[in-house]
């Protein structure tokens, strides 16, 4: 009997089967097609569904070698609870450097399958769908088989980045009820992998600095940004590898901890940066304006001919700028971070030092993009310096675009889609040969261009720019007994710590003013804080005579000379202060 | 301005680009006695031109309208033209090889007849080199008119000198329209004003790289002698030299050092018997002419007298070296050194290195 029952049981599977097959193949009706998929699914295609759950949940269990993994989830097709139905997550978009609150809504109804995404979505906010469908299935999940409805609020702003994958899935989880927990507070931020892992995303500093500002503390982000997210005080953030293990976690059948809060200072102190005023031999009289320059926040120009260490020099600027502080580093930081180009330390510590190619374009500097607006080279370069080597080479477009951000040190990027501000506080270090053959001025080698062409070469760089440049330096050659020579070098750190003196009196002379260091006194500061003797007036003027000075030229003397004076701890500005000050101007005569 | 029959004659045949100054020449001698040596001449013109330029130039030298043409252009650019007939053709200019057939002139016309010395040198000079021509050319143009180019460098240094005192000619190698190199534009202008400036060629002949040594002597020509500043061993200035001694000028020259590269023509010169010039006193004894330097006294305190002297000593100095001299720390000395610049004592010559003047 038993025997019969059963093979009466396979006929009659059997025989469904068929007629569906025959009926789906005369049935061109879509909808009548689903239908009689759903009906049939009911007691011949659901068992399948389950045989095969379970041997992918054995499967993942192996791969994963998991053994918290005890209570299996619910198996099957998710049952639709009428009223629960819906469900909200945060998350956070980027506006430049600004995060904003944004809301992922989930809609489960029955219906006709879809899946649908709104709220301006980009390209990779799109695909999302198939990395969280495939990390969804590959956690031992169920993707819904209904018609999903996906909003990102407000609907107004544009959602750009992968970030909007770890969000979404769990709100499908949660909306299909396969994941019971309460999330309210909590903001996810994460990339799926299609096996289910979290990978890291670009801007979780920002966007924690911002969620925190507006009272979210708990977060979910990948595994890899725990670093980049481990020095904000005051977050709860957890750096899960997975989206199941998120989902445990949530549930609350895995215990993690909150990333281990570090502290930036002893960050700092493990790093150092590679180079050093000690291995530059010679050059004292760059080494001195590079001081100055630092000291009083001003810009350099370095002129020599090749191979006379103007690039190491450069290198060097880093090197005697006082430490970042915390909020500085974080300002950097999150320039970096949005821009992807965070190490693995998660922190700038070091003061940045960039250097683009002269091929670079205006966009490339400044900053911009299509639809995401990325900082460019001089916001990355921000509380560091911008290294432009070579400088005449550069496209004029390029160079003319840096004048008004040397000036206002911040930079609006505008484009169709929206206006962004950045942050770009650097220090302009430029190089430059004196000629086009390079050896003008060289103590050796013959100089082969004629005037003409050394003024046409020097022209490349306009005066507005050079305005900008309140120090203008020739480097000269070395010589053998220098670079073989025993005699020790002055270390970086003593500079530096010259260099924080003279900030610290800048500090307190700019306490009721909104600048920091000398470089930006405006004409009214000038007049309140360098007052010039009457000797100092008459030496001024003489120079002017004789060493045919542009008019410009003498705000830059002047602010020159007040860090001077500071280096000096000399409360006025005295005439050996003027006359330093003169000398390093020596691209502003445009007489040969 | 009015011209004979003559000048306009020349001035017409000097319009023609087509013609060589050979052909100029030849033509100008023709229509001394009218048309008369014109048959005669034909066939060595026509040899030279071909047919249809000399029937094209002959036709145009007779059209009334060509000739008021150019008259016309010449007078709307302010261009005075001093000819080969001219009265005030300089004497000078008549005694020398292929005399020029007509000076085009803007500015002031009584320089010609004053006496002239030439500076001429290398657009390649030292900026001590420079500052020491300009003031030689300014000290000189108390008795001399200053004769030089408009090349930068040397040329430029000199016509600096002089500017002040308005006894500046500058002889260019091009027309009028035209300003090379572009930056000296304003210098053009500046001696247009208080100067002379002297070409050869039509207002409308560009620059072209062979007009310059033939312009050369002119330069050579004009003056009494002429003083070499700097010269590389193919400099233009050592061209003027040559001419300046075949025309039997005086030719001197600045001296140079062993295997300074700017300093070699000069070198070679003088060995060559040009009268060594260190200073404005070595000019005025060649011409028996009575100097009184200027010594201008200028405070200077210990340090910079001991910087002075240092540079003075080496002839050249980078700043570190002057410091281990005076005992200080290399960024100690700059105040020092920029304050003799300033006084002008010394200068920087670029990587600095400072020389004294």
């Amino acid at each position: 009997m038993r025997s019969l029952k059963g093979v009466y049981f396979a006929l009659s599977a059997r025989l469904a089967l068929e007629i569906r097959s025959v009926l789906l193949r005369t049935i061109r009706t879509k909808i009548i097609k689903i239908y009689l998929l759903r009906v049939y699914g009911s007691f011949c295609h659901k068992s399948k569904q389950d045989e095969e759950l379970g041997r992918r949940r054995i499967e993942y269990t192996a791969r994963t070698n998991d053994k918290v993994l005890q209570k299996p989830c619910k198996l099957g097709s998710p049952k639709l609870k009428e009223n629960n139905m819906l469900s909200k997550i945060s998350s956070f978009a980027l506006n430049g450097l600004e995060g904003v609150a944004v809301q992922i809504e989930t809609d489960i109804n029955k219906g006709m399958v879809s899946y649908d995404l709104v709220g301006l979505p980009d390209a990779a906010v799109k695909e999302s769908k198939e990395r969280v469908r495939s990390a969804i299935k590959n956690s031992v999940l169920n993707f819904p088989v209904n018609k999903i409805t996906i909003n990102l609020a407000p609907a107004d702003i544009k959602k750009e980045g992968s970030h909007y994958d770890l969000p979404i899935a769990v709100s499908i989880l949660k909306a299909s009820d396969q994941l019971e927990a309460d999330t309210d507070d909590t903001v996810f931020l994460g990339e799926l992998a299609l096996d289910g892992g979290l990978r890291p995303v670009t801007g979780i500093m920002p966007i924690l600095i911002s969620a925190k500002a507006k009272g979210c503390t708990r977060f979910i982000v990948p595994k890899d940004n725990a670093n980049e997210a481990s020095y904000l005080e005051g977050t709860e953030v957890y750096a899960l590898s997975s989206l199941r293990d998120t989902v445990e976690f949530l549930k609350g059948e895995r215990a993690f901890k909150p990333v281990e809060h570090r502290d930036f200072v002893a960050t700092q102190k493990e790093n150092n940066y590679n180079y050093d005023m000690s291995l530059v031999r010679g050059q004292k009289t760059a080494k001195r304006a590079l001081e100055i320059a630092v000291a009083g926040g001003h810009n350099i120009l370095l002129a020599g001919p090749p191979g006379t260490g103007k690039t190491l020099l450069a290198r060097c600027i880093p090197t005697i700028m006082p430490d970042m502080t915390f909020d500085e580093a974080l300002e950097v930081t999150k320039i970096h971070s949005v821009a992807g180009e965070l190490n693995e330390e998660g922190i700038v510590s070091l003061r940045p030092f960039r250097t683009p190619h002269h091929t670079a374009t205006t966009v490339s500097l400044c900053g911009g993009g299509n639809n995401k607006i990325h900082p460019g080279e001089i916001s990355k370069a921000h509380k560091g310096v911008l290294f432009l080597d070579e400088l005449p080479e550069y496209t004029r477009n390029a160079l003319e675009s840096l004048r008004q951000p040397l000036e206002d040190k911040i930079i609006t990027v505008t484009r169709a889609g929206g206006a962004v501000t950045f942050p770009a506080d650097f220090i302009l270090c430029a190089s430059m040969n004196p000629c086009p053959c390079g050896n003008y001025g060289s103590a050796h080698l013959t100089c082969t261009c004629t005037p003409a062409q050394i003024h046409k070469y020097r022209s490349k760089i306009s005066g507005p720019l050079l305005d900008r440049i309140d120090l203008q330096v020739e480097v000269d050659g070395v010589k053998y007994e220098d670079l073989s020579g025993e005699g020790s070098e002055e270390p970086s750190a003593n500079v530096k710590a010259r260099v924080e003196k003279a900030r610290a009196i800048q500090r307190e002379r700019f306490s009721e003013e909104n600048i920091a260091v000398n470089s930006n006194m405006g004409e009214r500061q000038i007049k309140k804080y360098c007052k010039l003797s009457k000797e100092c007036e008459q030496i001024l003027r003489t120079a002017f005579e004789t060493l045919h000075l542009s008019a410009r030229a003498r705000t830059r003397i002047i602010k020159v000379a007040r860090t001077i004076a500071d280096l000096d701890f000399s409360e006025e500005i005295k005439p050996e202060h003027i006359l330093e000050a003169t000398s390093y101007r020596s691209y502003d005569t445009s007489k040969l | 301005m009015t011209y004979s029959r003559q000048e306009i004659d020349a001035i017409v045949i000097d319009s023609f680009e087509e013609l060589t100054y050979k052909n100029k020449c030849i033509l100008l001698n023709c229509f001394k006695t009218p048309f008369a040596n014109l048959d005669k001449n034909t066939p060595t013109l026509i040899k030279s031109l071909s047919e249809g330029v000399y029937n094209k130039v002959k036709g145009k030298f007779s059209d009334d309208a060509y000739r008021k043409k150019v008259l016309s252009s010449l007078e709307a650019k302010n261009v005075t033209c001093i000819t080969f007939y001219s009265e005030n053709y300089p004497e000078d200019l008549k005694q020398i090889l292929n005399s020029p057939i007509v000076l085009y002139c803007k500015g002031n016309l009584t320089l010609l007849k004053s006496r002239c010395f030439a500076i001429v040198g290398s657009r390649r000079t030292q900026p001590n080199i420079l500052r020491e021509c300009s003031k030689i050319s300014g000290e000189l143009s108390d008795k001399f008119t200053i004769v030089t180019g408009m090349a930068d460098g040397a040329d430029s240094a000199a016509i600096e000198g002089a500017i002040h005192s308005g006894k500046i000619i500058s002889v260019l190698a091009y027309g009028f329209d035209y300003a090379y190199p572009a930056v000296s534009e304003k210098l053009i202008q500046k001696v247009e004003k208080s100067g002379l400036l002297i070409s050869e060629y039509p207002p409308e002949i560009p620059p072209r790289s062979y007009q310059f040594p033939v312009r050369n002597r002119i330069i050579a020509g004009l003056a009494d002698a002429v003083l070499v500043v700097s010269a590389g061993k193919k400099s233009g200035a050592l061209i003027t030299a040559n001419y300046a001694e075949e025309f039997g000028k005086q030719v001197m020259a600045f001296p140079y050092s062993m295997g300074v590269t700017y300093g070699e023509g000069c070198n070679f010169l003088i060995k060559k018997g040009a009268n060594l010039v260190e200073n404005p006193l070595d000019i005025f004894e060649a011409f028996g002419l009575d100097y009184k330097p200027t010594e201008e006294k200028m405070e200077l305190n210990s340090d910079e007298q001991i910087a002075l002297a240092a540079i003075r000593e080496a002839g050249e100095a980078f700043a570190p070296e002057i410091a281990e001299k005076l005992n200080k720390l290399p960024h100690q000395i700059i105040p020092v050194l920029s304050s003799l610049e300033i006084k002008g004592l010394i200068i920087r010559l670029g990587g600095n290195r400072y020389a004294a003047l």
